[in-house]
């Protein structure tokens, strides 16, 4: 009796989780299927595609964010490497670097690039170098999150030893021995990194780009259904982007592979990026 | 010159001095083994060999060139690790060729070499599954053999069966003495288990606070002991109060029985001293004429399978005996009174109150 108690007051929480998470996306959903007076219709997505600036700002802000992934894994991951073999004292320092973009608000990041680089010798501020550079600090978090649980489930040290035993260097440790065993947690952070970049609007607005983030802030602001169809349409993007992860790491899924905590921080993060940027507006 | 030489060589972290004026040789083709307990210096020192620690002070010789300086790549050492450390992503047959792959060995040579370590560790039908597929003994035979693949100038074992279970573990060990024979490779082991030590090593260095207290082969570790340390770490040993009586015939007094010594003692008349005696060197009953006696009470009765232990209360002291497990074996009861006999020879006498820990 008392097990069945415990298991349907289980099922009932769940349940009430659900519909908390589930209900304004319901909503959501069926707001921007009501374009067309009367019927359920997807006008307002057609609008959306039908859109030039739609396309164009989403293509431009991914290919920022591909610059980003790049320049992030490429700074990131020797680093933390570095770190986990040769300085593990560091590691709180860092843990608090990795919290200083959610400290301190984007705005700040944005005016003080600006004042930095915008006098030679460094008038950085009219080239993308400085919107990527921005999103490299925005998305560090994300990516020494996972790239540090990724190699805390591997015996770093133990590898890297067995391989120096073997007569690798660190280009061969690097390249055959560590990212392979890093697969799971860097596309956990590209994905991450990914969806953060696309949905971004601050620095964005603030350096005057044409990226994703303030064309839906636009629209949020002059329309009425097509915000809706655009917040259905990133919720796709990102759940497609976890689907994916799961997809590409099950091929090869085994224990010391880490999906669980990019996949945490990532359902976590993204959702308030992507309902903030679409809700909020213009500062 | 031997093949591999520690000269003066010392390790200090921070304040700690954890390896201090460490000198030992190995031959060519010799197992030698660093025993001690945990912090004794013995895993450090085994890293210094093959360079994951640098020195603080002194030099390391291999074949005659001093490596000290030289990076852990470039070593030319296998290395096995407790924790066998495969690379996850790479399953058996690519483990075991990675060295050679390095190596820059072409791919007929890599291939004939990898079959050759399979059938080696008798590995050869789990040649295309990973890591985690593997038992644990799977795992580390595995790690032996991409250890060995290369052909190192030398085999380091860092602890490889201390996360194995009992009966895999002196399997393996044999397994691993086996191979060693075979290729004829001289092998550094490092271990805190003695038995495995002794029995598969040709010499063992037992280590404590960072220097060796013995380097002999088991042989003697076990029955010559150098240090009241190596005597107490090695084995059991029953330690009895005594007080000599006669220098000159070697005779001494324990708990007012007398006990004889193969030789004349050292020490003047009425000083205190330490009978030490092997569990196994005793045996209940009379002995013939020339034995010692002692008399006791038995305390309590150990089956430890292939030997039975007594435990008897000498006078305040406790004394073990071991007795082959036969099925002819009277045991005495409890709070018998029994008499233990053994040979002169058998004596070990150290200072009293020596410095050995309980």
């Amino acid at each position: 009796m008392k097990n069945i108690k415990r298991t349907a007051l289980s099922w009932l929480v769940l349940l009430l989780g659900l519909l908390y998470f589930m209900l304004p996306l319901v909503a959501t959903f069926l707001f921007s299927l009501k374009g067309k007076k009367g019927v359920l219709s997807f006008v307002a997505y057609e609008h959306v595609f039908a859109d030039p600036q739609f396309l164009k700002t989403f293509f431009f802000s991914f290919q920022m964010s591909i610059y980003t992934v790049v320049a992030g894994l490429a700074l990131i991951i020797p680093t933390t490497i570095w770190v986990h073999l040769k300085v593990p004292k560091a590691k709180p320092v860092i843990e608090i670097f990795a919290l200083m973009p959610f400290v301190i608000p984007p705005i700040i990041l944005a005016f003080g690039l600006i004042r930095s680089y915008s006098r030679p010798p460094l008038a950085l501020v009219t080239t993308p170098a400085l919107l990527v550079a921005g999103y490299v600090i925005i998305a560090f978090p994300y990516i020494y999150r996972s790239i540090d649980a990724g190699l805390r489930a591997m015996d770093l040290r133990a590898l890297t030893e067995a391989g120096m035993s073997l007569g690798a260097g660190w280009f061969s440790l690097l390249f055959r021995v560590v990212l392979p065993n890093l697969r799971t947690a860097i596309l956990a952070a590209i994905f991450l990194t990914f969806a953060t970049v696309i949905g971004e609007l601050t620095l964005a607005v603030l350096l005057a780009w044409p990226a994703f983030g303030p064309y839906m802030a636009l629209v949020g602001r002059d329309l009425a259904y097509e915000p809706a169809a655009l917040a259905i349409l990133s919720f796709a993007m990102t759940w497609g982007s976890i689907g994916l992860i799961q997809a590409l790491s099950r091929g090869k899924a085994r224990p010391g592979t880490v999906v669980a905590p990019g996949l945490a921080v990532m359902a976590e993060e993204t959702k308030p990026t992507t309902t903030r940027s679409t809700t909020n507006g213009l500062p | 010159m031997a093949f591999l030489e520690l000269h003066d060589v010392v390790k200090v972290f921070g304040k700690n001095t954890v390896v201090s004026n460490l000198s030992m040789n190995v031959e060519k083709g010799e197992f030698v083994s660093f025993l001690g307990g945990s912090g004794c210096g013995k895993t450090t020192t085994l890293r210094m060999i093959a360079g994951f620690e640098t020195l603080t002070e002194g030099i390391i010789l291999l074949d005659g060139v001093n490596v000290v300086r030289t990076p852990p790549n470039k070593r030319n050492l296998g290395m096995v690790f407790q924790s066998y450390a495969l690379f996850p992503n790479m399953n058996v047959r690519h483990n075991i060729g990675f060295g050679l792959k390095i190596a820059g060995r072409s791919r007929t040579q890599t291939d004939k070499r990898v079959e050759e370590m399979l059938e080696l560790i008798n590995m050869g039908e789990f040649a295309g599954r990973y890591p985690h597929q593997l038992s644990g003994g799977q795992q580390q035979r595995v790690a032996l053999a991409r250890a060995i693949a290369r052909e190192p100038a030398a085999l380091l074992l860092d602890e490889p069966l201390s996360a194995l279970d009992a009966k895999i573990r002196v399997r393996l060990r044999d397994e691993i003495r086996d191979i060693q024979r075979k290729l004829g490779i001289t092998t550094v082991y490092v271990t805190h288990d003695q038995e495995e030590a002794l029995s598969i090593s040709d010499r063992v260095a037992v280590m404590r606070d960072g220097k060796i207290e013995q380097i002999g082969s088991p042989f003697e570790i076990y029955n010559h002991p150098a240090t009241p340390y190596v005597a107490s770490f090695i084995g059991t040993l029953n330690r009895l109060p005594a007080v000599v009586v006669d220098p000159q015939a070697g005779i001494l007094d324990v708990e007012g029985q007398r006990v004889a010594m193969a030789s004349h003692i050292a020490s003047t008349a009425g000083t205190r001293v330490q009978l030490r005696l092997r569990p196994e060197a005793l045996s209940l009953g009379s002995g013939d004429e020339a034995s010692n006696r002692l008399k006791g009470k038995v305390e309590n009765v150990k089956f430890l399978g292939s030997i039975v232990r007594l435990d008897l209360r000498v006078g305040t002291n406790k004394l073990s005996i071991d007795s082959f497990n036969e099925p002819r074996l009277v045991l005495p009861g409890l709070g018998e009174e029994v008499t233990v006999s053994f040979d002169r020879e058998a004596c070990v006498l150290m200072a009293a109150e020596s410095e050995v820990k309980p």
